[in-house]
């Protein structure tokens, strides 16, 4: 049975793998580099879900976090001329090392107090990127930086570059998924849903927060990084607090209890702005009203709210609790 | 020199606070952080735009009716963003509050343009001490908000009406045993909370120029204020107001005028990995 199980879940995965594979070829040039920005939007998400959704500290930063890994790889590439992959790896090492250093000042608060904490720190990066000119350029931003490419090949097209994310949100998406299914995922979750019941069973929260932050920083450093290279030009507007909060709302919207939330939440709000373009000025009028209502109906994201409605269907009848307060999972 | 940037930031400093007690007053009824307060101040100073510049009320009376239509606001604000999901984890809430922060935004973008506007201050001129010249502006500012918070304070310790608000802060459940319309008394707190926040806007509005954007940032700082006082703490929240205010405008005089929003945030950093809890914040032992 569980074989079976395990079985028809890697077909899906492989047939979805192949759609996607095949998915750039005849759609405009234009929704390929949407696409793109998805992706990557999609590993900072999923860095938001290791950190909120399976650990609960919530993280306003990511954001910053993101425009530290874009900045690292703009200024080595350009200024030192490091070769891109090198600069790949320093950018995620990096904002993995100054998260680290946020994480060990931060995860002394608890509750809701790190993540305001958090606010500040976004807006400390963002402070410095728009006005340390010497390093970051300023509001000029830092432009020519070189295509991403490995000895003396390089990636040239928006296509290759599809190719290339497709690959490392891929990738992020395994080790994420292995992290949620080892001990250490449980000890994370452990966190989230009781942090004193946590440390009664021997899990040193501290240092398991730091670690799950950590982790949180290197998808962000790498996301940052090919950014960098995606769009060859980085700029402080870009690394804003309303975009953490996107982040957030991506990941509420989807669902925080399995990796399927993170995708869906990710390409709907990319999409819809796409979708709904004949709109023009209302759709971010429509965009706040949806999150509202989204949130009044199905409280627990669009895969939990999804999960009860087939439950209910399966039953034929809908038990009032079905509906109500979801299982005690608050923070702090 | 000294005494100028003294009363600017004081005045500052209160409108951030004001901004930071609404917050903190729905933080109290409902257990919720509300991100859209920013955006609260901005929908004040579009409707005093309307009343004062549009219609050409007189100013005064245009700040009472602006209080008065910000309150309405607050009920309708309550019953969209936190009725419906008062039993769902906080955070389902500050999503709907973010999703109205966006609405409202862009909501004041169709209705009164892109461009900002500009607003006449309520009184105009410049007052003189000796050799220093300080705008009106400012000096009305912080009394207004000095009468407004006062009133609040009033309302909420001395009469029986904030009794039943305080005690519905208490414990929403047993308020309800005794007989306490509890969607009553928090959609009166989020009314009050959307009144402060829409007069602070209205008083800014003459300082800065009314945009849409204008909620962002100081709902950000006054959100800054509020950890920096204590959550939960009102009184905490003015002082975290004032304290900010001071550091805001000073750091933009004398340190450096493009890092003082950094400079704010770094504060709120250092102030809460001192004291974790904030200036005023009791320390609540936690339960399993």
């Amino acid at each position: 049975m569980i074989a079976k199980k395990k079985l028809i879940a890697l077909l899906l995965l492989l047939a979805g793998l192949t759609l996607a594979a095949l998915l750039p070829l005849g759609i405009s040039n234009y929704m390929l580099r949407v696409i793109d920005m998805m992706l990557i939007t999609y590993v900072c998400v999923l860095s938001l879900f290791v950190i909120f959704g399976m650990t609960g500290q919530m993280s306003f930063a990511q954001a910053g976090y993101w425009g530290l890994g874009a900045y690292i790889t703009a200024i080595l590439t350009t200024k030192f001329g490091v070769a891109p992959l090198l600069a790949l790896l320093v950018s995620a090492l990096g904002t993995g090392l100054f998260v680290a250093l946020v994480g060990m000042a931060l995860f002394r608060l608890h509750g809701h107090y790190f993540g305001f904490a958090t606010i500040g720190v976004v807006m400390t990066l963002n402070g410095i990127f728009q006005n340390w000119t010497p390093v970051t350029g300023g509001a000029n931003g830092i432009g020519n930086i070189p295509p991403f490419g490995i000895g003396g090949w390089h990636i040239t097209s928006d296509l290759g570059y599809f190719y290339l994310l497709l690959f490392f949100a891929v990738a992020i998406s395994l080790v994420t998924e292995w992290i949620h299914r080892s001990a250490l995922g449980r000890s994370f979750m452990a966190i989230r849903d009781n942090e004193i019941a946590a440390k009664c069973m021997g899990v040193n929260s501290y240092f398991t927060k730091n670690v799950a932050y950590v982790i949180s920083g290197v998808y962000c450093g790498i996301a940052g990084s090919l950014f960098a290279f995606l769009s060859s030009y980085t700029s402080a507007t870009s690394f804003v607090f309303p975009q953490s909060v996107l982040y957030l709302v991506m990941l509420m919207l989807g669902g925080y209890n399995s990796l399927l939330g993170p995708i869906i939440g990710t390409v709907l709000l990319i999409m819809l702005p796409e979708w709904f373009r004949p709109l023009q000025e209302y759709i971010l009028l429509v965009y706040g009203i949806g999150v509202i209502l989204l949130m009044v109906v199905m409280p627990d994201g669009l895969i939990g709210g999804g999960k009860k409605l087939y439950a209910c269907v399966v039953r034929k009848k809908c038990q009032p609790d079905d509906f109500d307060k979801s299982a005690d999972n608050g923070i702090g | 020199m000294a005494l100028q940037l003294l009363i600017t930031s004081l005045a500052m400093g209160i409108v951030y606070g004001m901004v930071a007690m609404g917050m903190v007053l729905i933080w109290r009824a409902g257990g919720i952080v509300n991100f859209a307060q920013g955006e609260l101040l901005m929908a004040g100073a579009f409707i005093s735009y309307t009343l004062a510049e549009t219609m050409g009320i007189p100013v005064w009376i245009a700040l009472v009716a602006c209080a008065v239509i910000m309150g309405l606001v607050g009920v309708v604000f309550h019953f969209i963003t936190y009725w419906p999901l008062r039993n769902s984890w906080d955070i389902t809430v500050i999503i709907s509050t973010i999703g109205a922060s966006i609405a409202m935004k862009e909501a004041a973008t169709l209705i009164w343009g892109p461009a900002p506007l500009s607003v006449e201050p309520l009184v105009d001129g410049v007052a003189r001490f000796s050799n220093v010249s300080i705008e009106w502006q400012f000096i009305v500012t912080i009394g207004v908000s000095a009468v407004l918070m006062a009133g609040i304070f009033y309302l909420l310790e001395r009469t029986f009406l904030g009794h039943i608000l305080q005690a519905t802060v208490q414990d929403q459940y047993a308020a309800s045993l005794i007989g306490i319309p509890v969607i009553v008394a928090t959609s009166l707190t989020f009314a009050i909370s959307a009144l402060i926040a829409g007069v602070g806007g209205m008083l800014l509005a003459p300082v800065f120029f009314v945009t849409s954007t204008m909620g962002g940032i100081t709902g950000l700082k006054a959100f800054a204020a509020v950890v920096i006082g204590g959550f939960g703490s009102v009184h905490g929240a003015i002082i975290g107001g004032i304290i900010v205010g001071f550091v805001d405008t000073f750091s933009g005089a004398y340190i450096s005028s493009t890092y003082r929003d950094a400079i704010v945030f770094m504060f709120l950093i250092v102030v809460l990995v001192i004291r974790p809890q904030g200036l005023f914040g009791e320390k609540i032992a936690e339960k399993v």
